[in-house]
């Protein structure tokens, strides 16, 4: 089955699909928050935040210091677009199979 | 490499996006229904800010009020961004969100007319004039801005 264009390979992982549609919904969102969010250890999100960063999708920015220290995410407009389109792309997959479904169904009623 | 995905893998995908979007939904709603203390500073500022005006200040005393006042606000919010954890994205707000906004100027002002009209027809005194018009608008400030933020952010959720 050929995938629809939109599909980005990238972002098709559970854990990045989540912290990509998690930051889709935001401007910005705190480190802390997303790990607490999706159910991830420090060193999960960090791989895949690092990941998501180097392709471009999201912004990693360090605020204050000390215990006041805090790391807050933001999704870029590549990585928005990229986003949308994957999510445009499932919706294509699961469409054209509905409907694929829903031919086989009028050429057996037809038969 | 190219990755094939059949529709129940896709169908899972889409519904597994749903799911962190409902934290930050959660995040966004238990933040307009909380901090009573934000509410409490801003009417205090609000008080103030009237109170002083019914002194009746020259011109210049009024602008320094306004732009202390305005600075106090400023701050105010630059403090309780510190402490939200996320921030809805802009194209996720809805026309609630505008109507809450020009509804709570609206009923703002409103009230520093009405309460300043019929404070003066009670006593004619400048300074009790503005001690009733602060703490009635402060009041109203108070009682308005909990269920008016929760009605706004109240559809979000059902909007995307």
């Amino acid at each position: 089955m050929s995938t629809p264009a939109g599909f980005d390979e990238l972002i098709h992982p559970a854990t990045r699909l989540s912290v990509v549609a998690l930051l889709a919904t935001t401007e910005w969102a705190e480190f802390a928050f997303i790990r607490d969010s999706l159910s991830l250890s420090d060193s999960a999100l960090s791989k895949q935040l690092h990941t998501l960063e180097e392709a471009g999708y999201l912004e990693i920015r360090k605020e204050g210091g000390g215990r006041k220290r805090r790391t807050t995410v933001r999704l870029t407009d590549r990585g928005r677009t990229a986003f949308d389109g994957h999510v445009a792309a499932l919706r294509a997959i699961v469409e054209g199979a509905a409907a694929g479904h829903g031919r086989r169904q009028q050429a057996e009623a037809a038969r | 490499m190219s990755t094939s995905v059949d529709a129940e893998r896709a169908w899972q995908d889409l519904q597994r996006i749903r799911v962190p979007q409902e934290r930050v939904y959660d995040e966004v709603e238990r933040s307009a229904s909380g901090e009573p203390g934000a509410t409490y500073a801003t009417a205090a500022s609000m008080w103030i800010f009237l109170a002083g005006l019914g002194l009746e200040p020259p011109t210049w005393g009024v602008w320094v009020a306004v732009v202390v006042y305005a600075v106090l606000l400023v701050g105010l919010v630059a403090f309780l961004n510190r402490g939200n954890r996320v921030r809805l994205h802009h194209s996720r707000y809805d026309w609630r969100t505008s109507v809450t906004f020009l509804g709570g100027m609206v009923v703002t002002g409103g009230t520093v007319l009405l309460s300043g009209r019929l404070a003066e027809s009670l006593t004619g005194e400048p300074m009790a004039v503005g001690l009733i018009q602060a703490t009635v608008t402060s009041g109203v400030f108070v009682l308005c801005v909990g269920p008016a933020n929760r009605w706004a952010v109240g559809s979000l959720r059902a909007g995307r």
